[in-house]
């Protein structure tokens, strides 16, 4: 009982010391507990619905976010990894039987394969030229995929495959608690010494390689890691529609991801996710204005991006959090003085 | 036999239809610091890009301890001991001062040699301290000044603990005095020791420098490029006699 005391005693102060200090900490926490409890306070199945795949979709913003806003590796292909994730986890389940909890890591692996495939033939590009190399990939797995109409099921894709588990809620529980532990896996991963070598890979290739590093090595792992967490996107969406169609590898899947995530601000893994859940959600409820939701979904986007062209989340976090010129650590706006140095800021 | 620290042989690179470095070779031994001047466009950063394996060349060979080294990668070969800097400084400049240093700490040979280092920003802190920028860690790269561009350059070469420095005009862009400091912080690197948690081998060197009125100070032995070969070969005061070092810097007299 006192070790359970003092173990309580410790948590309250880490939330204390760690959380409450800065109100974009205090902001994620918050959203933590919201996406945990909404089931809670609705049972809206169509509410459900959308957020279960918003979930998913913002493990794959972020998982772009990881490969070429963190690496710098331009990814104008990334459906690729969603489409393979998905059309693997749906094969594995059609045809070998496979419960959703054994073909979503395995379509991942299948995935990651894939980023190695592409990954090594585009080592040698970079900037423009990779982001259209990229792209052609999944219309090349798209030729593939009709071009295979008894394995695929060509335009009408893979139907009928298991549900991810019993009951929407049960669904909800599984994507979103996915999700929010690949994010936080995604940015301890950009937050490691393996992070520090994206950037550096992002920032300056030849200069990294020598410092002794081996960047081929590098972008093939960021390949494969971002290929790993989208495929497990597509696995999670194939198995909640219960079909893996073309759509999944369709370009304007790929330019969605990139939209996303800009929108959110890259380079933050935070910024993309958030960006799933305005965007997403915004672009379901303009339903009831059918002929105008692509045209009010252009005008947030450009306005977002004309005013804040570091993202949104980004310029958000700069209005209420300033760095200590001294430290560099994030104060509270309102402060004066820094909370760690005692620095006056500006 | 003894093999040579370094040795290079008939070393060729072609850009285009220039011959950007023609049949080079010569040899050092460890414990030489070696100056490399010349008029601009003679060849001495391609000569040193060939060596870290930047670019490859087209003929000819480079041994290290014994080693060929053509052929490799970058870094490998900066893992084998060999580790240079940058003329056009190239930091990554959305990254702090410390962590340009920790991708240097990050590197095969780095990990293999601080074993008991136990945290990587000690060691990068050590490095800047060596430098002499360690006061502004945190800021961000893009915030430096030339002078202090020049010390990070060296800061992250001098972070892979090297047996073989390659310096590309480590005074470029720097003041009088702050010449002086960078002189001094050289000649201290090549003899060795300790600096903080950061050991130095005393590494051999290759400076490649216009300012010689400095670059004399500190290097025992001088090579003179033009056009892509090598014209004159000496100690620094056989080579500021040199008839044809003059001619090649200042051109041919005419009365």
């Amino acid at each position: 009982m006192d070790l359970f005391l003092f173990y309580l005693r410790k948590l309250f102060t880490i939330i204390k010391k760690e959380v409450f200090v800065l109100p974009s900490r205090i902001v994620v926490v918050l959203f933590f507990i919201l996406l945990l409890l909404l089931p809670v306070f609705t049972k809206d199945l169509y509410l459900l619905r959308i957020f279960t795949l918003t979930s998913i979709f913002a493990i794959l913003a972020a998982s772009w976010d990881l490969l070429s806003g963190f690496t710098g590796q331009m990814n104008f292909g990334h459906a690729l990894f969603f489409g393979v994730g998905a059309y693997s986890a749906a094969l594995l389940n059609k045809y070998a039987g496979i419960p959703p909890w054994g073909t979503i890591p395995l379509g991942a692996l299948g995935a990651v394969l894939s980023g190695l495939i592409i990954g090594i033939p585009c080592l040698r590009l970079r900037g423009t030229y990779l982001a259209l190399t990229t792209l052609a990939f999944p219309i090349i797995l798209m030729g593939i995929v009709f071009a295979l109409p008894d394995l695929t099921g060509g335009e009408l894709g893979i139907s009928g495959i298991a549900r991810l588990a019993g009951s929407r809620v049960t669904d909800y529980y599984i994507t979103v608690v996915v999700m929010l532990g690949l994010c936080t896996i995604m940015w301890k991963i950009t937050d490691s010494n393996t992070g520090i070598i994206f950037h550096a890979i992002r920032e300056d290739e030849l200069a990294v390689r020598a410092s002794g590093i081996n960047t081929t090595r590098y972008k093939l792992l960021a390949f494969c890691l971002s290929g790993f967490f989208a495929g497990i996107s597509g696995g999670l969406y194939a198995h909640f529609m219960r079909i893996a169609g073309p759509s999944t590898l369709e370009v304007s899947m790929s330019f969605q991801v990139v939209i996303w995530a800009i929108f959110g601000g890259i380079v933050t893994i935070y910024g993309p996710v958030g960006a799933v859940f305005i965007l997403f959600p915004l672009l379901e409820f303009l339903r009831f204005w059918q002929e105008l939701r692509m045209l009010m979904f252009a005008v947030v986007v450009l306005l977002i991006l004309l005013y804040m062209p570091d993202g949104l989340f980004r310029w958000l976090r700069d209005k209420i959090e300033k760095e200590c010129p001294r430290c560099k650590i994030r104060n509270v706006a309102m402060r004066h003085t820094c909370r760690v140095c005692t620095a006056q800021l500006d | 036999m003894t093999q040579s620290f370094l040795e290079i042989k008939g070393l060729t690179k072609n850009f285009g239809g220039l011959r950007a470095v023609n049949n080079i070779g010569f040899s050092m031994e460890r414990n030489q610091v070696l100056g490399l001047i010349g008029p601009n466009g003679a060849g001495k950063t391609t000569l040193l890009r060939l060596i870290t394996g930047i670019l490859k060349p087209d003929a000819g060979n480079v041994r290290f301890m014994g080693k060929e080294i053509v052929g490799r990668k970058t870094w490998d070969i900066v893992n084998m001991g060999i580790a240079c800097t940058f003329q056009n400084m190239r930091p990554f400049r959305r990254l702090p001062i410390i962590a340009n240093v920790m991708v240097s700490c990050l590197s095969p040979r780095a990990m293999k040699r601080g074993e008991w280092v136990k945290r990587l920003e000690a060691k990068a802190m050590d490095a800047l301290e060596f430098a002499g920028i360690s006061d502004m860690a945190r800021e961000k790269a893009s915030t430096l000044s030339q002078g202090d561009l020049k010390r990070l350059e060296v800061a992250r070469a001098v972070a892979t603990e090297p047996e073989l420095l390659l310096l590309d005009e480590p005074f470029g862009g720097l003041s009088p005095a702050e010449t002086d400091l960078m002189a001094i912080s050289i000649r201290r690197l090549h003899k060795g020791g300790r600096f903080g948690r950061l050991h130095s081998e005393g590494p051999a060197m290759i400076i490649v420098e216009h300012k010689l009125q400095w670059l004399m100070k500190i290097v025992d032995r001088i090579i003179v490029l033009n056009f892509g070969t090598i014209i004159a070969d000496g100690t620094p005061d056989e080579i500021i006699k040199n008839p044809r070092v003059i001619e090649a810097y200042l051109g041919q007299g005419d009365a």
